[in-house]
């Protein structure tokens, strides 16, 4: 066991969770939304993993699944939160992560998780600026793409 | 479509004080037949660029919602048609994620096809992208001479694949097409071509005034905020971060070729011209090893079109950084979700980081330097807030501006004569759409 996980144990520990091995060098931790902050603060300063990746939304039915992917050379860390369908809002890491902005932006408009503490959260960034606001966001299970062809008025006559 | 007049002047002003000395510079979204469309809000002041709001999004096609509805083996062609430059690299980052779910091996003759068609295309990419900052800096004698050797990469990617451009070589666990036999000496014969040419062009931008005044000391941004910012690919490189996937996280054959990682701490343009050369000649030693000691054996596995339940990622080294692919399944004949980051998206936040500071003559060569997916000039707008005076200008307007702003004192005809040239092909453009 490589000395990046052992630390890491020791911060999912902190905040009362686990590491779980998904297979060589590559771990995921499921943390809670209060304690995400404290948790990715020690990643990025204390295990000095800047990079990162990426962030992915997921449709778990109740939940929205928010995974940051984090990486240091061979080492890939998959920070997971969850975040009731009912209320999407997230905390920010733009703080402790500044190019998480545009990923966090990104999930904004795919899922509608409202990430607080984001600078440019009001703002668009993929979607188009006259989105219709009853059309559910457009990456959710709910949304099916000719419900927002139509919509749109993107739809194309068949011969 | 309909704004309330609250939202139009909040868009106007990008949030600032009516009456201030700051004037917005709207920029863009852009003409969609000559490149990729995109739209930044400059705050100036005077000439200076103070901020710089980023608005993308207008050639999103909902890629990731189609991957849902499709099959396994569609996805990965359809996910290759993301970019029309470097294609090979995402059906390749997407093939590994799921190649992991498959639990079957990769053939190792597999494995080096894919390395050298990688390379290939990281070759002609960057030769495109230097061919590129020539136009865009005022000298097209070095964009013809670039997209002319071009030329020579994309004939060697034709012979194997079939295609320039979408090769359609990936398949799960293995490639498509063997290489064809007796082309080994004359992909080494035309490596050693391009090393040397991609030695000469180092030498034209160290010694030519053009390249010289447009790139040095301009778009600079320290190693500590690119790092933050999460730069990836050679604009991480170009500051002196070691950030490569093929050295970080070897994929491919990457873990037995002679890899030869450039980084340079200059922090310029300039420096980033350099890196992409340099890294040209170490993609060419790469193709000529992987090509001499090419494996024998079989190219493919054949993979059942069910994918067992489960969830991955993998990373890949595309020409302009590093390329994300999550995939997650059910066990069933189509991806529960499939997530992709491509690397303009996450050099977007350093160029801008880049641009502040810099003068309006500087957007095309900064914005060009991070070799975006989308980097076209096409159509601008701007809008002073003190006099409101709205202008337009094109594309080519703009690299006349940038061109006078730092050669006065070049002659009209020699001007004129690359004007001409200009507008020849767009004649020829527009005839041809």
């Amino acid at each position: 066991m490589s000395e990046t996980v052992t630390k890491l144990e020791s911060y999912a520990e902190e905040v009362g969770t686990k590491v779980t091995a998904l297979r060589k060098n590559e771990n995921i931790v499921e943390v809670p939304q209060d304690k995400l902050k404290t948790f990715v603060a020690h990643v990025v300063n204390d295990l000095h993993i800047r990079h990162l990746m990426t962030i992915t939304g997921l449709d778990l039915g109740e939940n929205l699944g928010i995974t940051y992917h984090f990486s240091l050379e061979r080492d890939t860390i998959h920070v997971r939160s969850f975040v009731p369908k009912t209320k999407p809002v997230a905390v920010s890491i733009v703080d402790i992560v500044p190019g998480a902005i545009l990923y966090e932006m990104e999930l904004h408009d795919m899922f509608g998780i409202e990430f607080a503490g984001n600078p440019w959260k009001d703002q668009k960034l993929l979607l188009p600026d006259d989105w219709p606001a009853d059309l559910p966001p457009p990456l959710l299970k709910t949304s099916k793409a000719d419900q927002i062809r139509k919509r749109l008025g993107l739809e194309v006559e068949k011969k | 479509m309909s704004t309330s007049p609250e939202q139009q002047r909040r868009e106007e002003s990008a949030g600032l004080m009516e009456y201030s000395t700051e004037s917005l510079v709207p920029f863009g979204p852009i003409h969609p037949a000559l490149k990729e469309p995109e739209y930044f809000k400059l705050v100036l002041e005077g000439e200076r660029i103070v901020n710089v709001i980023p608005r993308i999004g207008y050639v999103h096609r909902g890629l990731e919602k189609a991957a849902e509805s499709r099959p396994w083996v569609q996805n990965m062609y359809m996910f290759e048609r993301t970019c029309g430059i470097c294609s090979f690299v995402h059906s390749l980052c997407y093939g590994q994620a799921v190649e992991e779910l498959t639990l079957f091996q990769v053939p190792k003759r597999a494995k080096y096809i894919r390395t050298i068609i990688a390379e290939m295309e990281r070759i002609h990419s960057h030769l495109l992208w230097v061919g590129l900052m020539g136009h865009w800096a005022g000298f097209d004698t070095l964009f013809m001479w670039v997209w002319n050797d071009r030329e020579v990469v994309l004939d060697l990617v034709e012979a194997i694949s079939g295609n320039r451009v979408h090769k359609s070589m990936n398949a799960f666990c293995g490639v498509r097409r063997d290489m064809p036999e007796n082309m080994k000496d004359r992909i080494v014969e035309r490596m050693k071509f391009l090393t040397d040419r991609a030695r000469y062009y180092r030498e034209v931008i160290d010694t030519e005034e053009t390249m010289l005044v447009r790139t040095e000391n301009i778009g600079r941004v320290s190693q500590d905020t690119a790092e933050k910012l999460c730069a990836v690919g050679p604009m991480a490189r170009y500051v002196g971060l070691r950030q490569d996937v093929r050295l970080n996280d070897p994929y491919a054959a990457y873990d037995e070729v002679p890899l030869d990682i450039v980084t340079t701490t200059e922090g310029d343009v300039h420096a980033l011209l350099r890196l992409r050369l340099d890294e040209l000649v170490a993609s060419a030693n790469i193709v000529s090893y992987a090509v001499e000691n090419l494996p024998d054996g079989p190219i493919r596995v054949k993979v059942p079109p069910v994918i067992p339940a489960g969830e991955h990622s993998s990373h890949c080294e595309a020409p302009r950084g590093e390329i994300f692919y999550y995939v997650k399944s059910s066990g069933g004949r189509t991806p529960e979700r499939v997530k992709s980051r491509q690397p303009t998206m996450a050099n977007l936040p350093t160029a801008l980081e880049m641009l502040k500071g810099q003068t309006l003559a500087d957007i095309p060569i900064v914005l060009t330097a991070i070799d975006p997916c989308f980097g076209c000039m096409d159509r601008m707008s701007f809008y002073d807030t003190e006099t409101n005076r709205r202008w337009t200008w094109s594309g080519e307007e703009l690299r006349q501006y940038g061109v006078n702003h730092y050669f006065p004192d070049r002659s009209k005809k020699q001007r004129g004569f690359t004007k001409a040239i200009d507008s020849s092909i767009n004649r020829r453009q527009r005839e041809s759409i």
